[in-house]
């Protein structure tokens, strides 16, 4: 939600009263199946130096899973070497060059995003269906996110998949004390993998594992030699988790999660007027926000995702995921707690009835 | 393989990086597509499904009609008119969509001719035949009871043949009472040759006796009319002032939407089929080159989706085109957008033709889809395309299918003719010269 409230930014094309609405007026557009509708995939892979992030997209690369895959790496370093371990495994390599994808190199992403999107178009290029960005072992997450969040950014042509995590059994808990960039990466990630459990002493993935779970609900695979189950990369992550009522703020140096569900129907006005003043107000501690909302105004649930100030367009999809039927939103924040949030909604929706 | 933007590496290190990739291309390429099975190495595809390819046994030109029948039986029977001679039309059994099975096919009686539309409506089954010069049987269209797939019978042959005659292109047949078509006469002199086919109805409620119950021309395309013959479009790009498709739909069983080829969209009143009359028209040629094929109304949400033919080699009479028309006012149909395409250059030099052609047009029967927001397209050697006009001024691609170039292609490449589309949501498309039937699920 950029620039305050959204509401007419996203109906006045498509929403009721729009010339060509129909007689069902889609206020989001056309439901889609499946949050990411028609666009590419793309998963993005951060962890820390040397987690082992290459090796992990090598493996999927080797499955008949990663069959169509274009690989974007981004490497901190005079010359790339990830990019070359990968190229014989991948139809599309491209090496970001000298930089972090968080500062200097995120234009060059969105630059090469867009020129991969259109060779692929024109057929320069293997007709891929999905994009794996290696980050940089150092790279914040928060502004790759950012760029996929708007349609202003990547967001009309490729969908955030998911945010994947690599933490070493070895060096990850020290790495997540003392790294406030592996604290962000894990902290942001929709799914954790934890990569050389077999090289690390007996105990020491259950305790990192314990200690990845008090920064991030998110659910955690153990990778074997570097492989793992090619959905827990690829898949979509479901909104609902079964860990979904915990609705617990665990702050690890400032940085929580928390949910929120309603059980009655939200009315559109008055969730993107909460989040208009969540996102003015705390905007930058809004590290993510995740939703799958009931509204009123609308047949199917609506999928909504904030990054700090932006708000991807929401998306109303043709079918509830489950018979869970309230409205789930999962924060992910610096210093800001459920508690706060939790009243800040009950009060918008009390004036709004 | 493919490595670019080597930022941050010197100019020498990217060519050395490049070269080298050069070398390992084709072997990145083949292997993982050939670990997931994939026939075909060049197939480009993004949110469909290929379920199945069924190349026809040799004779894998489709035209542009496409139609299914539930047999008695229950099977599902898919009726394919075939792009030329010598075959007629072929049925396939597309039950399950990822073994079709050929169920029957027909020769022409003529080499001379090309039946190249076709609609069923229960166990009947309409056939448009087309000669390649005027005056040459037979032209005009044939009934066939299909009760039994496998044995097609004539019911009658409906003659249009005449001095200045081809027959008919295409029909339209939905309702199961009338046929309204793209058609010479016998009686019907062009004021210029290549206007020689109009729109006729004819009322095939008793099939053994079909009746024509009305007509219509663009004023001035007949000699004799009073009003001057329209101004030709420059020689090369004349492709005549005569109706491609002709629908019409139950939502205004008052209107016929005519693609009119190079007189531009034309919408028709025919609550008196006796005489219809025109309440728009929409003329875009010159600067465009004409062809105008297709016109598919969205009525709820007062849209018309039109397409252009592409009919020249290597974009010869680029853009064709798909257009959405804001159809609020009848009277004065307006342009707001297309739908987006690669570049010409992207597609040009890869044989054979490259733009517009066919529309899915959501036709009124029951076991047909139908969609207001989503547009499929089919575009030559482009391959089938899906657009979502959910924001009709600015059309979005939602996915494509341009499979490899068919063996022993004439023209080297893919030539996607047209696209059908079943109320299972599966999606029939086919080539023009020798690829035959794609079946696909839509993934987006």
């Amino acid at each position: 939600m950029s620039e305050g409230s959204t509401r007419l930014k996203w109906t006045s094309d498509v929403g009721p009263g729009a010339p060509f609405a129909g007689k069902e007026p889609l206020p989001f557009g056309r439901r889609r199946k499946r949050p990411r509708g028609p666009r590419l995939p793309v998963v993005v892979v951060t962890g820390f130096l040397g987690s082992g992030k290459t090796t992990l997209i090598r493996a999927l690369l080797d499955k008949p899973e990663g069959a169509g895959t274009a690989v974007v790496v981004n490497e901190y370093g005079e010359i790339g070497i990830d990019h070359a371990l990968l190229r014989s495994s991948s139809d599309v390599t491209v090496l970001l060059g000298n930089g972090c994808l968080c500062c200097n190199v995120r234009t060059d992403l969105q630059e090469t995003l867009r020129e991969l999107f259109a060779d692929r178009a024109r057929g320069a290029v293997p007709s891929f269906e999905r994009v794996v960005i290696e980050t940089s072992g150092l790279a914040d997450p928060g502004p790759v996110l950012q760029t996929f969040a708007t349609d202003r950014g990547l967001g009309r042509e490729f969908h955030l998949q998911a945010l994947i995590c690599v933490v070493d059994a070895v060096a990850g808990m020290t790495n997540l004390e003392e790294m406030p960039e592996a604290r962000r990466q894990a902290a942001l990630a929709d799914r954790v993998v934890v990569s050389k459990s077999d090289l690390a002493e007996p105990g020491a993935a259950e305790l990192l594992i314990a200690q990845i779970a008090a920064l991030n609900p998110a659910p955690v695979g153990i990778a074997k030699n570097g492989e793992i189950e090619p959905a827990f990369l690829l898949d979509e992550p479901p909104v609902a988790r079964d860990n979904f009522e915990l609705g617990r703020t665990a702050h690890t140096h400032g940085l929580g999660s928390f949910s929120l569900v309603f059980d009655e129907p939200l009315s559109w006005p008055g969730f993107e007027q909460a989040m208009a003043v969540l996102t003015a107000l705390r905007g930058s501690d809004l590290l993510r926000v995740k939703g799958l909302l009931a509204v009123a105004e609308c047949r199917g649930p609506v999928v909504v995702h904030f990054v700090q100030h932006l708000a991807h367009p929401p998306i109303e999809l043709e079918e509830w995921p489950d018979e869970d039927r309230r409205s789930r939103l999962i924060f992910i924040t610096r210093g800001l707690a459920r508690a706060a949030v939790a009243q800040l909604f009950a009060g918008i929706a009390a004036v709004a009835a | 393989m493919f490595v670019a933007a080597n930022r941050g590496l010197s100019r020498k290190e990217g060519a050395y990086l490049t070269a080298a990739a050069r070398g390992a291309r084709l072997l990145a390429l083949v292997g993982p597509q050939l670990k997931r099975g994939r026939q075909m190495t060049d197939t480009a595809i993004w949110n469909f499904r290929q379920l199945a390819h069924h190349e026809l046994d040799g004779f894998g030109g489709i035209g542009e009609g496409m139609s299914i029948q539930i047999a008695k039986d229950g099977r599902r029977i898919l009726w394919l008119a075939h792009e030329s001679a010598p075959k007629n039309f072929t049925a396939v059994d597309v039950s399950d969509p990822r073994a079709p099975k050929l169920v029957a096919r027909a020769d022409l009686p003529q080499s001379h001719m090309r039946s190249n539309s076709l609609e069923t409506v229960g166990d009947i089954l309409a056939v448009a035949y087309q000669t390649t010069k005027p005056g040459l049987q037979p032209a005009g269209f044939e009934l066939f009871d299909i009760s039994v797939p496998e044995n097609p019978r004539s019911i009658t042959f409906f003659d249009c043949s005449g001095p200045h005659s081809r027959g008919v292109h295409q029909l339209w047949f939905a309702d199961g009472e009338y046929i309204h078509m793209s058609s010479g006469a016998p009686d019907f002199i062009p004021s210029h040759p290549r206007d020689d086919q109009f729109y006729r109805i004819i009322d095939v409620k008793n099939p053994s006796k079909p009746v024509e119950v009305g007509r219509w021309w663009l004023p001035g395309t007949r000699e004799g009319d009073s009003e001057p013959p329209p101004e030709r479009h420059p020689e090369g790009a004349d492709t005549g002032f005569r109706p491609h498709n002709t629908n019409v739909y139950p939502e205004r069983p008052d209107r016929a939407y005519l693609g009119y080829i190079d007189g531009g969209l034309v919408i028709l009143d025919i609550a008196d089929m006796a005489h219809p009359k025109m309440v728009a028209r929409w003329d875009y040629h010159p600067p465009y080159h004409g062809f105008t094929h297709t016109v598919v109304p969205f009525f709820d949400r007062n849209l018309y989706i039109v397409s252009d033919e592409c009919v020249r080699m290597e974009g010869g009479d680029w853009p064709k085109l798909v257009w959405i028309v804001d159809g609020r006012h009848e009277a004065n149909p307006v342009p707001i957008s297309t739908c987006p395409l690669p570049p010409l250059e992207a597609f040009q030099r890869r044989g054979g033709r490259y733009g517009a052609h066919n529309l899915y047009e959501n036709v009124p029967k029951p076991n047909a889809w139908k969609s207001d927001r989503i547009v499929l397209g089919t575009f030559f050697n482009g391959g089938l395309r899906a657009y979502d006009t959910s924001n009709p001024y600015q059309p979005q691609e939602v996915g494509y299918f341009v499979p490899a170039p068919p063996e022993r292609s004439p023209t080297g490449s893919i030539q996607i003719n047209d696209v059908f589309v079943d109320e299972r949501a599966i999606v029939y498309t086919v080539d023009r010269h020798v690829g035959g039937l794609y079946t696909l699920e839509m993934d987006f």
